[in-house]
């Protein structure tokens, strides 16, 4: 499953749905909202480019890292402390492809997936500024 | 023709989003944006430098394609198009 949505992840089923003939691993990352002095988090995506970016991000683990399965949801909307953003279940024959394809998976995701968060914060909301800073105009 | 633009994150708070453009023949990306832009001074000075340069990191999808912004002076837009601004991405 692929998706971009609001409500929250059912991460057992998702671990369920997971287990396939050949399953030998599942590794779940779950990203979540983190106390850092905020009050909440707000996410923001651009849902048409967003999930076939995520589809594509899929295929691409799929096939480098032989895996089984892959779920990927990542969530928008106003976030509590502690609840989940987002959440990759990875399955493959061995933990080294599951590991190793989770891992480039959420790197995939943060380095071109449009998706912006906003902290709320007690002393004024601040925009996440992105790893990667990837435009391509000039230095000004 | 009509062509449709969408700010994201703060460039959407500045400016709005989902904005119908009435543009002429050989409008092109670059002229659009700021066309719309200079309607808010802050809005712009997100985007823009004191040059009328794209800030280096502004990011511009057309019909969800990138678009290099040195390149959005030559690239002309067409009717029915979506173009997208936005700052870089942060999401996971």
């Amino acid at each position: 499953m692929i998706a971009i949505q609001s409500e929250d992840v059912d991460i057992g089923a998702l671990i369920n749905g997971a287990k396939k003939r050949g399953t030998g691993a599942i590794v779940v990352f779950d990203g979540m909202v983190r106390d850092d002095d905020i009050r909440e988090m707000e996410l923001e995506a651009y849902g048409e480019v967003a999930v076939p970016e995520l589809e594509k991000i899929a295929s691409e683990a799929k096939e480098t890292y032989n895996l089984l399965s892959v779920d990927i949801i990542h969530r928008i909307g106003r976030l509590a402390i502690g609840e989940n953003i987002l959440v990759i279940v990875v399955g493959a024959g061995h933990r080294t492809e599951a590991y190793e394809g989770s891992r480039f998976i959420i790197e995939a995701i943060k380095a071109g997936v449009p998706i912006w968060k906003k902290e709320l914060r007690r002393d004024g909301d601040r925009w996440v500024p992105g790893e990667h800073r990837h435009g391509s105009g000039q230095k000004s | 023709m009509t062509v449709r633009i969408r700010f994201f994150a703060r460039f959407r708070e500045l400016l709005g989003t989902d904005i119908v453009v009435d543009a002429k023949e050989g409008t092109v990306l670059s002229g659009l944006v700021k066309d719309v832009a200079e309607k808010n001074k802050e809005g712009y000075d997100a985007i823009f430098d004191e040059k009328g340069i794209f800030r280096e990191f502004v990011i511009i999808m057309q019909n969800g394609k990138r678009v290099e912004t040195t390149a959005a002076g030559m690239t002309r837009v067409a009717d029915g198009d979506e173009i997208a601004v936005f700052p870089p991405v942060a999401g996971g």
